[in-house]
Parts: structure tokens; sequence; C-alpha cells
């Protein structure tokens, strides 16, 4: 498998222009002086002009009524970010002691014990972040569950993907991708190829 | 170390406080025009999926201040083709800036835009909110769908700082936004660098 055993590597250099204030060049002028993110395209329009989306956006607030800081312009761009190895290849990336995976539609009064319960079966969970809403103090959500080994993080996520947890559906996914999502924003999991085989029946808790 | 207040407890953390429909956060006009309280909840959550559903999205928070120990800042950043970008510099005990980034599923993008649209930040205006001052200054810039939000405001000691606003409704969905972003992303970088941010 030759996702497995990342280490922990100096990010790859590569040349950022995201931040750049240079693209901003084919942007509505009035929209910003500094606009970070001048070429995005609907994923749904394929950025054909047509769309109402491609018009100009709306803003709002201060950020655009000030001077540009070329401080704030270089903070995140630029090389220098730590990342773990990948083999660039498509699919999930290793963290640096397991693989972990995102469930959403988490109901609001779950709690730990629910999602042991639920995930627990595929293989020891090594951590568990269910975090919850600062204002209602009720489960944000969505939870983060780390498993040592790939193949017990896959086997959840084909399991309990579409599942259900206290009576409301939840989706269940990889967390971390070892490349940039195409473009599009797919619905569908970013899984390995590999993962053709038929789905595991639904289980309820 | 950095802006510790706000990563407390938060004092509202009791279920009997605060319905979680959270009507007493929107914005009034919102209220005036909603008929009931379940029509109101279900638009929300199809406005929300409507944003959600549309591709263009952008995040970046930044939080410092300059002082004794140089400029001292988190700063975080969610791109379009899924990378999340991570920075915390003090120059405290010569501490070092820890810069860590990591591509994530579009899973966990579009959770993040949940997280946003439900909290109706894109409808807010930072005009009434305190200008940012020696103290410190935050920043919180998002491109969701056909509108880009750029604000900017003081640091947040705690819900007094609120109140005591000119527009403590907006500040309070921005306060807490902002904690939930920091949560959900202080999650994502300590669980897969093993890390213990701030």
């Amino acid at each position: 498998m030759a996702n497995t055993e990342a280490e922990a590597v100096d990010f790859e250099p590569e040349d950022d222009d995201l931040m750049d204030e240079e693209g901003a060049a084919d942007v509505d002028a009035s929209s910003s002086p500094r606009a970070p993110l001048p070429k995005l395209k609907s994923a749904i329009t394929g950025g054909s002009a047509t769309s109402s989306l491609s018009a100009p956006k709306k803003t709002k607030g201060r950020g655009f009524r000030e001077e540009v800081d070329a401080e704030r312009q270089s903070r995140l761009s630029g090389r220098g970010f730590d990342s773990l190895g990948s083999d660039g290849g498509p699919g999930p990336q290793r963290s640096v002691e397991g693989w972990i995976i995102l469930v959403s539609g988490v109901h609001e009064e779950a709690q730990d014990d629910h999602l042991q319960e639920a995930f627990g079966e595929f293989g020891e969970i090594k951590n568990l972040h269910l975090n919850l809403d600062r204002r209602t103090g009720f489960v944000k959500g969505y939870a983060l569950i780390e498993y040592e080994k790939f193949e017990q993080a896959e086997t959840a996520i084909a399991s309990m993907n579409g599942g259900t947890l206290l009576e409301q559906i939840i989706y269940v996914d990889w967390a971390f991708s070892n490349g940039p999502s195409n473009g599009a924003f797919r619905r569908k999991n970013t899984r390995p190829g590999r993962m053709n085989r038929s789905r595991s029946p639904r289980r309820r808790y | 170390m950095l802006n510790k207040p706000e990563h407390g407890p938060s004092p509202l953390k009791s279920k009997t406080l605060d319905s979680y429909s959270g009507f007493d956060s929107l914005p009034s006009f919102l209220r005036n025009t909603a008929e009931a309280p379940g029509e109101e909840e279900k638009q929300k959550k199809a406005m929300a999926a409507m944003e959600e559903d549309n591709g263009e999205f952008y995040l970046r928070y930044y939080v410092g201040h300059r002082g004794k120990f140089g400029h001292e800042f988190l700063e975080f950043e969610f791109r379009p083709d899924g990378k999340l970008r991570y920075a915390n510099n003090s120059n405290y005990k010569n501490d070092t800036m820890i810069r860590k980034e990591v591509f994530l599923t579009p899973a966990v993008l579009k959770e993040c835009r949940r997280i946003i649209s439900e909290s109706e930040i894109m409808k807010e205006d930072d005009n009434n909110w305190p200008e940012p001052d020696r103290v410190g200054r935050q920043e919180l810039e998002i491109v969701m769908g056909n509108e880009h939000i750029s604000f900017t405001t003081s640091k947040i000691g705690s819900l007094v700082d609120v109140h005591s606003s000119q527009d403590p409704e907006g500040l309070r969905i921005f306060y807490y936004l902002v904690q939930d972003l920091k949560c959900f992303v202080f999650s994502l970088i300590s669980l897969h660098f093993k890390i213990k941010p701030i």
C-alpha cells in the first residue's frame, strides 16, 4: 500500500499564487482591492459567465476599505508550511498516528459513548473529538475519529456512511486528502479507487 | 498565551440556557418576517443547504497583536482547493512560528460551510463593531456563494464586550462563530499533526 508510513517531511516548495495580489486582476475592481481568491469558478456552471453565480460578488466589511497590508498578504502565502508526506495520488491521507474520519449529521445530544458504541466495532478508537457548539453547549454536529489502521477507517466509512445514529442520518468520510479537491465540489466520497466492493448493510443504533 | 479568554468554556454551556434554535440571535429583520418558528427554522436550513451547494468557498481568520513578544498571531485559511493552512506565531520564550498545511476532503469543507451558513454571519456587517485597537485585531474573511465578507474588529475578551458594543446581535454571531471555527480547526490540526495548537 503506497500511502502507509508517511513521515513528517518538509513541505514541498511550490509556486503558491493563490494569495498573490496579482491574481485579483480579473475581478471586478469594485469588489476588493485585495481579493485573494479571484479565480473562483462555480463548480456548477463550470465557470461560464452566463450564470448569476458569476456576477460580481456582494462585498461587505472594513476589510474592503482598508489599505492593503503587505504583511497580511504574505503571512499565509509562500513556503515553509509543514505538511505530512504524500504520494501525490488521490485518496485519503494518513495523519501522524493514524487515519482520521469525519462524521457529520451527528445528533446534538449525542455523547462520546454513542460514537464509541457505533464506531468502536471497526477498531479501537484512538481519538474522538465531539466538539460542542460554543453558544448552546450542544454537539456542533460533527465528530472526528481516529483509527490506527487504514482498513479500520475504511470499514467504518463503508459501513456507517448514510447510516443512522440516534435516529439521524450520518455521513462518514475521510477527513484528510492527499491532494486538492478537483474543482468540482463532489458529493461522493474521495475514496481510493480500489474501494469498489459493495457496501455492507446499514447499521442502526 | 494568545487570546486566553476565548478558549475558556463558554459561560452559556448549559443546555437550559439559550434554546438551540437561537431565535434571539437572529437579526431583527428575519424575526419579523417569519410566520412561525418552525417555518423560520426550515427556511434557515434550506438557505443553508443552498449555500452549501454552491461551489465557491474561501475562509480566512486572523487574530493577533503586536507587543512585547513581537507580532503574536493565529491565522488559518480554508482555500477553494481544499487546502487548510494554519499559522501561529509568538516570540514568547523564543518560540518559533508554527506553520502547518493539509488538504481537506470535500466532506470537511462542506461541514465548515454548514457551520458558517447556519451562523448567518454573511448577513452581518462590521460597521458598528469595535475598531481594532492596541489590544489586538481580528479579521474574518469569507467568500461563499455570491457574497464576500471581510470583517475587522478588536479582540473580544468575553460576552461583556459583546453586550456593551453597538451591535450586540451581530457581534455575538461573530463571537460564537469564531470559537466554533477555531474549535474545528484545532481539532483537525491537532489530530493530523499531533500538536497542541495554542
